[in-house]
């Protein structure tokens, strides 16, 4: 995987979801992260022959010949109900190229590797106001859980998280 | 009441199959846990797991009056934000109902917590159900948030038919 345009790509995300300035991690970690002996990630890129390039600049970044235009970013993780599980963390195409297939294709193959993997369910979340993302995906036959069975997600960081490690055995 | 939090064993499964259906009946969801104790111990136990798992345990003085001493547990994996890095996820935290209010959950949470800092890990994530008002109290005394309500996550799903069809249009 090309490292540079992941990172890049993230960004160009990060943007999307109008949340850019919580992108605290570097080249360096995706590098460490993904690509060591039990890596925490894995991922998969999309990519256009090289007439078909990018054309347009997007916002703060200039992307303007890439044959690199999406990816998705996934980990396996576990349901102690059903076994062997695959989380989307990511799934992202440039704008120029959508309305290609391609969102699909990326969404597919990580189906498809995890169902190779054993696992029965892929996961991943979506903003409630990202109302093209979850047209696109209920499309697909997925199902809403947390509008269907009530889960919510939770989390804790920073200090909530030291205070909370302090009072482990 | 005196208990110990260990890294579960591969003959502990039996034990964490048993609460992981309790947990499904509190959750009012018994018929929805389709694995047992054999994934398990062929998931967690293997060079590379998919999961890892804290047992809560007590003497055997104080056993349950079904005679069991694995009284709690926390099940966990480790996941990847891809704007903050390393997490774990918190899958299940349970402690039988005749051993709450002991201390029992916080001390296996924040072990869990304590694991993740060890691991580097930035955060430590989880759900709960909107109906589950102890659980949701509980977790937002020690200072978690509310992703859902504060920012509109949903989680979504594919399994079952949906998955397969999805897969077999994988180029």
């Amino acid at each position: 995987m090309d490292i540079i345009t992941k990172t890049l790509f993230v960004m160009e995300l990060a943007e999307y979801e109008k949340v850019s300035d919580q992108v605290k991690i570097a080249q360096r970690d995706l590098e460490q992260d993904g690509f060591s002996k039990n890596p925490f990630f894995h991922g998969i890129i999309a990519e256009v022959p090289e007439h078909l390039k990018s054309k347009e600049d997007s916002c703060m970044y200039f992307f303007t010949g890439h044959t690199k235009v999406g990816y998705s970013l996934y980990f396996y993780t576990y349901s102690s109900w059903k076994g062997r599980a695959v989380y989307m963390e990511d799934l992202y195409v440039m704008p120029e190229f959508r309305g290609k297939g391609i969102g699909k294709a990326l969404m597919s193959k990580v189906s498809q590797l995890g169902l190779a993997a054993g696992c029965t369910q892929l996961n991943f979340t979506v903003l409630d106001w990202n109302k093209s993302s979850l047209d696109f995906y209920l499309k697909q036959g997925c199902w809403d859980v947390t509008s269907d069975l009530g889960y919510h997600c939770m989390r804790c960081e920073g200090d909530a998280l030291e205070h909370l490690a302090q009072g482990g055995l | 009441m005196r208990f110990t939090i260990c890294a579960a064993k591969p003959e502990d499964c039996k034990d964490i199959a048993r609460m992981i259906m309790e947990l499904a009946v509190y959750e009012k969801m018994p018929d929805q846990v389709k694995i047992s104790h054999k994934e398990l111990e062929r998931d967690g136990f293997g060079p590379n797991p998919f999961y890892q798992c804290l047992v809560a345990e007590v003497p055997e003085e104080h056993k349950s009056k079904d005679g069991h001493t694995k009284v709690g547990y926390a099940l966990f994996f480790y996941t990847y934000s891809t704007w903050k890095g390393r997490t774990v996820y918190m899958e299940d935290l349970y402690v039988m109902p005749e051993y709450r209010g002991k201390g029992m959950g916080k001390a296996l949470i924040a072990t869990v917590a304590k694991v993740a800092k060890e691991q580097h890990c930035v955060r430590l994530q989880f759900s709960v159900l909107d109906w589950n008002k102890p659980s949701l109290d509980f977790y937002l005394s020690k200072g978690a948030e509310d992703l859902t309500a504060k920012e509109g996550w949903h989680f979504l799903r594919f399994h079952g038919i949906a998955l397969d069809n999805l897969a077999q249009e994988a180029p």
